[in-house]
């Protein structure tokens, strides 16, 4: 492992060194805004890829509604901003807290489902959570959504250019996916590994299933309110739209093409599925197709994805498998 | 000398069968029991109700003194109870070192924000703990490997390996030399021996008759789900309860 380790400490440095030299100066040269908001989507859904990994792809459930706890996260800021008048600095971190807790409440009862059963419930907890931020319109403004004007402002220190904004969101996930890759390449990884690989027999190695479950889901809703907070204060405006169940597929599709169980991979397929459309805008609105495309054969060719640990086949298969064949009562074996 | 673990009329119904019917015995430290019977006669299901992952409709069982009914496997686990699976269960798409880890953590337990925020001091006891049990079962070499790519053989060893990590004062076995040939079911006898020659007591489920008389110093045999032997395997062998529910002819 220490061998591995070695040869990948000049990786986070290249990164580190990309993102927060190479592409603002690059950026700057050509000057235009359009090209910082779409650096700051990048990134914010790298973010958001990347904690859905932690879930997905390290402890093997199927989350169908993570956009939603983006989302609480993006109106928690935006609402804390224009209701209370409270900054950056108090919007990001309830922001993450905001979903997290929203996350155990609804985990506590969600986590002992199995497979299909679980996905589900995360599918009808995200359309829930969609449907309050779109009806309760004295406090979410409803489909017009909110507008949050303060800007993002640290101890004094406004930051006012497209530059210091993509900084501010830069710092924000490099720090927050450290911590996820912390979490991931651990010990604790390894038991919500375990998780994902046979959980029956994980409960047999003295882990606590269920609590774990409930932790990670919990963890990967923080960091998607992380996400949200700062998506509210780079484009200033919060709408249901952009927390629907079509955006909780695309952070889904993101983890998957990049692999399944790959930090790397998560980042990676945010970078391709929000640069790519952008990349084919020239084609119209055949780039959704293309889009799509590049989707469906990267998953019938590249089944682990570009990084993966585990194939999303056998992956989808369990999980629609395991609800038919597990033995009643849940005995191993005979 | 006080039993490691009671087992006291313990009984479990499913619908009309009864899988395992008032079943009594005890394992004291050290021991190396031998449990056999015919297919279907409950081995794995009394088992099960053991480690918790079944609950039993009646009786008790007492590990190290403390009633163990209604606690959750990976509570009666983390009390020392290890054990393996009849079918082989492992992490295939984990490195050797890390499914052995999986044993170590939940023995010894890393939490969230230990994971984050340093913590190094555990997570170096844990590993040490991981190379320490492969290297019981001398798979250290290939630590780095996908378990998906050892060889059947070896995967034995690796789930009994992750199951040593946990540092368990009882050890359940189930059906160990299932698939292996005779060199490598002499070898996993030898293996077990070792164990036990260092303290550790062992429950050892087996059809392999030989394998169980060979190394066992007792061996109950179930048929039917009810206790019909539980003595030496010499006596065992000579019992015309026990011939007649595996030869099916009166002695």
């Amino acid at each position: 492992m220490s061998e591995i380790r070695r040869l990948i400490r000049p990786v986070p440095i290249l990164l580190a060194l990309v993102i927060f030299v190479a592409v603002p100066l690059g950026l700057a040269q050509f000057g235009k805004g359009y090209f910082f908001q779409i650096a700051n989507l990048v990134l914010i859904f790298a973010l958001l890829a990347a904690s859905l990994h932690l879930v997905a792809g390290v402890a093997g459930l199927l989350h169908l509604g993570h956009a939603a706890f983006y989302g609480i996260g993006a109106y928690v800021a935006a609402l804390l901003g224009t209701e209370l008048k409270l900054g950056f600095l108090w919007g990001l971190p309830a922001g993450g807290l905001a979903a997290a807790v929203l996350a155990l409440i609804v985990a506590l009862p969600t986590m002992r489902l199995v497979s299909i059963y679980f996905a589900v419930a995360t599918l009808a907890i995200g359309q829930m959570i969609h449907t309050v931020l779109l009806n309760w319109v004295s406090l979410t403004k409803g489909p017009n959504g909110v507008l949050l004007f303060s800007g993002i402002k640290l101890f004094g220190w406004a930051a006012k250019t497209p530059v210091a904004i993509y900084f501010v969101v830069a710092v924000v996930v490099a720090a927050s996916i450290f911590a996820i890759h912390r979490l991931g390449h651990s010990y604790y990884g390894n038991a919500l590994r375990s998780l994902r690989e046979d959980d029956q027999c994980a409960d047999a190695m003295g882990i606590d299933t269920v609590r774990l479950k409930i932790e990670v889901f919990t963890l990967s809703a923080f960091f998607a309110g992380i996400a949200g907070a700062l998506w509210a204060y780079t484009t200033g405006y919060v709408s249901p739209t952009d927390f629907n169940f079509s955006n909780s597929i695309l952070v889904l599709a993101m983890v998957v093409v990049g692999g399944l169980g790959s930090l790397p991979g998560a980042i990676i397929g945010a970078f391709l599925l929000i640069l790519l459309p952008e990349v084919l805008r020239g084609f119209g609105d055949v780039r959704n197709v293309l889009v799509g495309l590049v989707m469906f054969f990267s998953i019938l060719f590249l089944p682990k994805g570009l990084f993966g640990e585990v194939s999303a086949l056998t992956f989808v298969r369990r999980h629609f498998g395991r609800s038919q064949n597990r033995v009643p009562g849940g005995e191993v074996g005979w | 000398m006080s039993a490691l673990i009671e087992i006291d009329h313990l009984t479990r119904r499913f619908g009309g069968l009864l899988a395992v019917d008032d079943v009594s015995t005890a394992v004291a430290p050290g021991e190396l029991v031998g449990l056999i019977g015919p297919n279907g006669a409950g081995k794995t299901t009394l088992f099960n109700l053991i480690s918790g992952f079944t609950p039993p409709t009646s009786g008790t069982v007492r590990f190290k003194g403390e009633a163990i009914r209604g606690l959750k496997p990976h509570q009666i686990a983390g009390r020392g109870l290890s054990r393996t699976f009849q079918n082989l269960r492992i992490f295939p798409n984990m490195s050797v070192f890390d499914n052995v880890s999986v044993g170590a953590v939940g023995a010894m337990g890393q939490s969230a924000l230990g994971a984050v925020f340093g913590g190094r001091r555990r997570s170096d006891a844990i590993t040490a703990r991981t190379f320490e049990a492969l290297e019981r079962v001398g798979l250290t070499a290939q630590a780095h490997e996908l378990a998906a790519n050892l060889s059947y053989g070896r995967r034995k060893y690796l789930e009994i390996a992750r199951a040593l990590a946990m540092k368990p004062d009882l050890l359940i076995l189930d059906e160990p030399a299932a698939g292996l040939d005779d060199s490598e079911t002499a070898e996993l006898a030898r293996f077990i021996r070792t164990l036990n020659g260092e303290g550790l007591a062992i429950m050892l489920v087996e059809h392999d008759m030989n394998l169980v008389m060979g190394i066992c110093s007792r061996v109950v045999v179930l048929a039917s789900g009810r206790k019909i032997a539980d003595a030496a395997p010499a006596e065992v062998r000579a019992d015309p309860a026990v011939l007649e529910a595996y030869l099916g002819v009166e002695a």
